[in-house]
């Protein structure tokens, strides 16, 4: 941007040359101005225009009290719209909206001193609005040919691009200081070949690496895990994509956990690598869930399936050949009412245990709404979730039969239910009166074979089912696991 | 041929069920077991031609019932509605039974069961694996 010394016109009229500032100043009015008719100008300030007006840098000189200005190209463009009017004016006047940093420039000046500012921040008027402006200024007095201070040259670099720009990468350094901090994921840098490891934040769940290290995989991976780990890197480094990976890690407490880990490529701007970042979340917990949750699924399907081959088991049984279809219908529907009822007890205790009271009330009550017909009595205990089954389909059973031919076929009959616990086993009777005489019966049901032979193999103890005239009578007495109220 | 046969099952409606089944194909249920002590006794002691086991026998894995029939050269099933995932890793040739099952499924299974392991006295070892 400067012209070349060729061009010069030695000898001309002054100043010599200088561009527009050089033809402006030649044809200014200086006579009106404090500093007088160009043709009156004292040797030292023709010498410093002239040399401010053949610089490229962007200068201001401020002459005499007033600190008159005259610049050149270069500091006409700063001035932005202010310039031609600044031209000739006093700097107090000019800058009319830093007056006072000016006054202070020209006293410190004209006393033969310097002032410098790195980065200074004035709010200046260039464009129709104030706005602020940064600059690097420097200023130093002119001496006139008495030796004294006559006037000050201040050099005048703008810095506001580089200010802001500057701003903007500090607060995107913030920006991405907080993102690091408020994200609870492991932050990590690379090294561009993935050998060394330059940095890992381990919140506390992996051991931090401040200083980088080369036995990183030794650090962090598990050593049947490092060749697929390493082909996964080498896919992306050759491809220059994300890596990504799922894969276990020892923990800062040596235990073994899981992340799912994700780094991406920082390139310069000629496009080659020179650093990968990286976040891992811990996934620990989330696998294990996922596990447990395989676990109950896996579980739940096996429970339904077993279910599905008791109703099958009812079934068979119940629409065994020659048996009235309309009676075997509604009996194997009342069956897997219990049955359903049954899981209801299980589901509700979320099969971990099941009350042993409310397993055998249940499955009687239903068969008999006069609650003055029944008596329920013993201390209440919880039992596996088998045995409560087992148990309410026998009391099905047993109701059933008290319906049809027992003590709830009449009107007044009554069933009474009563267990105790002593040395760890269960003993309970049901026992029927007041019903009709009981007829013994020739032919054993389901329900008999049921109660004597299933429960008593569930339980793995003694079952007797008598058909005693008075009423039906039936003796349980079985060990019993009891599952710890929880 | 009556075959003589080992239950083990929990579930007693369906023990019966598997019982009947068997009946109905001509073979003899010598015992039902329905918690694991009864079914390792009588993994023990019993003579038969072959045994079904339920995996899950109230909570606890039939698997130590399964070894001692395979010591004894006793040829067993799984019935489980686990499927071949819910095995031990050193059962997981064994024969299935899917619950729930037909006539037909047991028929197949007890013919296959006989195919695999011939009877004791042949010259190759019994469930070698």
């Amino acid at each position: 941007m400067s012209s070349a010394a060729n061009d010069l016109q030695f000898g001309g009229a002054f100043p010599i040359d200088g561009g527009q500032l050089g033809q402006l100043i030649r044809d200014h009015d200086w006579a009106s101005t404090s500093i007088g008719p160009l043709s009156d100008w004292p040797q030292s300030l023709k010498t410093v225009t002239q040399m401010l007006l053949f610089s490229p840098v962007p200068i201001v000189l401020l002459w005499g009290e007033d600190g008159v200005m005259i610049y050149n190209d270069a500091y006409s463009e700063f001035a932005g719209g202010r310039h031609p009017e600044l031209l000739g004016s006093k700097v107090r006047e000019g800058w009319g909206e830093i007056s006072d940093f000016n006054d202070n420039v020209m006293r410190v000046g004209l006393s033969g001193r310097t002032l410098a500012y790195r980065n200074q921040e004035l709010a200046l008027q260039r464009r129709g609005k104030l706005e602020p402006v940064w600059m690097d200024l420097d200023y130093s007095p002119v001496l006139d040919e008495s030796g004294k201070p006559a006037g000050v040259i201040a050099i005048v670099v703008e810095t506001t691009e580089k200010v802001l720009t500057q701003r903007l990468l500090a607060e995107s350094e913030r920006r991405f200081r907080a993102l690091t901090n408020a994200s609870s994921d492991i932050i990590y840098r690379m090294s561009p070949d993935w050998k060394e490891m330059r940095q890992l934040d381990g919140r506390s769940f992996l051991a931090d690496t401040d200083t980088p290290t080369i036995a990183w995989m030794d650090d962090y991976l598990l050593a049947d895990d490092r060749r697929q780990l390493q082909s996964a890197i080498d896919g992306a480094l050759a491809e220059v994509r994300p890596f990504q990976q799922e894969h276990r890690v020892r923990q800062a407490d040596g235990s073994i956990g899981w992340v799912f880990s994700r780094a991406v490529p920082i390139t310069d701007e000629d496009g080659r690598i020179v650093e990968w970042f990286g976040a891992a979340t811990d996934i620990t917990e989330r696998r294990r869930t996922n596990a447990h949750l395989r676990l109950v699924i896996n579980e739940l399907n096996h429970r339904v399936k077993n279910t599905l081959a008791m109703v099958q088991a009812i079934a068979m049984r119940t629409f065994r050949d020659g048996a009235d279809v309309d009676h075997a219908q509604e009996q194997f529907a009342a069956r897997l009412v219990a049955l359903a009822q049954a899981n209801d007890l299980l589901t509700g205790e979320r099969w971990a245990g099941a009350s042993l009271r409310s397993a055998i009330e249940q499955a009687v009550q239903p068969h008999q709404h006069d609650t003055g017909r029944m008596s329920f009595d013993g201390e209440d205990v919880r039992i596996s979730p088998k045995t409560a089954l087992a148990l309410a389909l026998a009391m099905h059973e047993l109701s059933t039969n008290a319906v049809k031919y027992g003590a709830w076929s009449n009107d007044g009959g009554i069933v009474s239910i009563d267990w105790h616990i002593r040395d760890d086993r269960l003993q309970l009777r049901w026992r029927e009166t007041g019903g009709p005489a009981v007829v013994p019966r020739t032919r054993r049901g389901f329900g008999s074979r049921l109660i004597e032979r299933g429960l008593a193999g569930e339980l793995g103890g003694q079952v007797s089912l008598h058909f005693e005239p008075e009423g039906v009578r039936c003796v349980i007495d079985a060990p019993m696991t009891f599952v710890a109220p929880e | 041929m009556t075959l003589r046969v080992l239950i083990v099952e929990d579930e007693m409606t369906i023990a019966f069920m598997v019982e009947d089944m068997l009946t109905d194909l001509g073979h003899e249920v010598v015992e039902v077991a329905m918690r694991l002590p009864e079914a390792l006794a009588a993994a023990r002691r019993i003579e038969v031609d072959f045994a079904i086991l339920d995996v899950n026998l109230d909570g606890l894995r039939s698997f130590p019932v399964a070894d001692i029939l395979a010591e004894r050269g006793i040829p067993f099933a799984f019935a489980t509605g686990y499927g071949s995932a819910g095995l031990d890793e050193g059962y997981r040739g064994r024969p299935i039974l899917a619950k729930p099952f037909m006539h037909d499924d047991l028929r197949m299974l007890v013919a296959r069961i006989l195919d695999d392991c011939p009877p004791p006295d042949s010259l190759i070892p019994p469930n070698a694996q």
